[in-house]
């Protein structure tokens, strides 16, 4: 057998050599730098710090990128199929499962990557504009866990809470994707469960059941702990326990693009 | 070479729910032949093609390519197979040389020189760092077929391979088949319905409708032995009715348009000619009427186009 990390490259060979991913990496990069240039502009008495302005930025950044990986995560399965390339591909001397996590991994790199250069196009316009502050002040909450700790550590907190949950809806249109082999409605319903978590948390506290504490759409809104709150309003629960749940909603995601992938027939 | 066969189908079935696409298809092919799978549309061609490089699984039977069975030992299987399944669809977004060397990391030990020795080839020397959406139908069959062989199977499997070539590109193809077969003892697996093209292509050629196997027959080497074998011959005659007369019920002949038909052996024509002539019928021609493939397609098929 081939070196599995040759899959990778195919599936990286094929994600950055399109137009439309470079394009993407243009809103990551320009976005951020016209927000903190407006708002340096148009904002009169107080100046924001850095620290406050790159948090807001990346809340934004983060919705864009996780559309992004959504629907980079769509072609990369569904678009297989529509374009007809994925009988070329399975016909390697290649189990379905090695493909399908080369593709996997390629879309999580896509992420990394473009999360690692929003943070640093936030970081770098903010401090170029607005200076860099050692102790920012009203950054972090008081009744925050993190609430002694340095603004590196609240913000690169912030960017691991914000990933994992971009991960967790990612896996999920990669199921929708490789379930219908369609990417539209993979991209549709991922972006639903991207934009509706706050209103579904809202619904679900009306429910006042216990179960609410195992709907997924709460635990995607992880910062809520940084912040000294919960996801779930009337039922408190730990940051372990959110990941707990996390975690299992991954795996069943997982489990199902997996056995979908693998054995239904490629067929028409 | 070794002449135990490349692929070997043993009852192979296809059922979906309670229809039965491909009903205990059994057949084998040895290397360095090029072996025809015939068929109206819909007779599971495709299907069956789709089974051998384990896009969709068997409900019953095994496919062994080069001893390794597709079920148990698919990696090991298909590595020996080179395939365009249906059309030759590509990254269109990516150059063909992206395209090949995409394919090319797939496989173990295919080096720059191999990939620059298909391209060539295949005659794509000029175009092959434009991308793929820029190419014609034929350019993108070269490529397909240029990705196919760059591991050098043992195996080439085609589907409908000639859809959408021109003339030229049709000839091209089956000069370069042929070649492959001749001199890298690759065997071929082509399927089409388009029988003329597979009489001039194939050493054998297997008939298939409505998933079942009808007939296996070879191309070659039957034309010999002329002389004792009983072949439809076609008099054309004046007087089609006095002639028949003169025959005096020997054989079975029919009256058609400006002649007979009669079938015969090689010294009997000779012999029904003399008495034509004796008896003053002008014979224009005497016509073997050698069946076509088309004909016995035809003729086993029962003729229909949708089975």
């Amino acid at each position: 057998m081939a070196n599995f990390w040759n899959l990778v490259r195919n599936e990286n060979m094929k994600i950055y050599r399109r137009i439309a991913t470079w394009i993407m990496m243009g809103f990551i990069v320009l976005v951020p730098i016209l927000l903190t240039v407006l708002f340096a502009i148009f904002s009169e008495g107080k100046q924001p710090n850095n620290w406050e302005m790159m948090t807001l930025e990346t809340q934004i950044l983060f919705q864009l990128i996780t559309i992004f990986t959504v629907v980079k995560a769509a072609e990369s399965v569904a678009g297989e199929f529509t374009m007809g390339t994925i009988k070329l591909l399975l016909i390697r001397p290649w189990s379905r499962s090695s493909i399908l996590l080369s593709k996997f991994i390629s879309v999580v790199l896509f992420a990394l990557f473009f999360s690692l250069v929003s943070f640093a196009v936030t970081w770098l316009i903010n401090v170029i504009v607005f200076g860099y502050s050692a102790h920012p002040a009203g950054l972090i909450p008081p009744n925050s866990p993190l609430s002694d700790a340095s603004p590196w550590a609240y913000v690169l907190m912030a960017y691991l809470d914000q990933f994992i949950a971009l991960v967790v809806i990612v896996t999920f249109g990669f199921m929708l994707s490789s379930a219908f082999r369609s990417s539209g409605l993979a991209i549709g319903l991922s972006i639903f469960l991207l934009l509706s978590g706050n209103l579904v948390s809202g619904l679900l506290a009306m429910a006042d059941k216990p179960w609410v504490k195992f709907v997924l759409f709460p635990h995607l809104g992880l910062t809520s702990y940084l912040d000294g709150g919960s996801p779930v309003p009337n039922y408190p629960t730990t940051y372990g326990f959110s990941l707990a749940v996390l975690a299992v909603y991954f795996l069943i995601f997982n489990l199902v693009s997996w056995t979908v992938f693998t054995k239904r027939d490629v067929a028409g | 070479m070794s002449q135990a066969p490349v692929v070997r189908l043993q009852d192979v079935s296809k059922r979906i729910g309670s229809r039965t696409i491909i009903d205990r298809l059994t057949l084998e092919v040895n290397p360095g032949e090029v072996f025809g799978f015939l068929g109206p549309n819909g007779s599971g061609k495709t299907t069956t093609i789709r089974m051998m490089v384990g896009l969709i699984t068997m409900s019953g039977g095994d496919i062994s390519i080069a001893g390794h069975s597709v079920k148990s030992a698919f990696p090991q299987a298909i590595s020996r197979v080179g395939a365009i399944v249906e059309n030759p669809e590509m990254y269109k977004f990516l150059t063909g040389y992206q395209n090949l060397v995409h394919f090319a990391r797939m496989n173990r030990n295919i080096t720059k020189q191999r990939i620059d020795e298909v391209i060539e080839l295949v005659g794509l020397q000029g175009r092959i760092h434009d991308k793929v959406k820029k190419y014609s139908l034929g350019m993108r069959q070269r490529l397909g077929v240029a990705q196919a062989i760059l591991h050098r199977p043992s195996l080439l499997i085609l589907d409908e391979p000639t859809n959408g070539l021109d003339p030229a590109g049709i000839r091209e193809l089956r000069d370069y088949l042929r070649r492959l077969s001749r001199e890298e003892g690759t065997a071929v697996f082509v399927s089409s319905h388009l029988l003329s093209e597979m009489e001039l292509m194939c050493d054998r050629v297997a008939i298939i409708q409505k998933g079942q196997l009808i007939d296996i027959r070879s191309l070659r080497g039957e034309q010999t032995e002329a002389s004792q074998t009983m072949e439809e011959v076609l008099f054309e005659v004046d007087h089609p009715d006095t002639a028949i007369g003169v025959l005096e019920g020997r054989g079975a002949p029919n009256v058609t348009e400006g002649g007979f038909t009669i079938t015969a052996d090689r010294e009997t024509i000779a012999d029904l000619n003399r008495r034509l002539v004796l008896a003053g019928v002008r014979v224009y021609a005497i016509r073997a009427k050698i069946k076509s493939l088309e004909d016995q397609f035809l003729e086993v098929t029962g003729g229909e186009t949708v089975g």
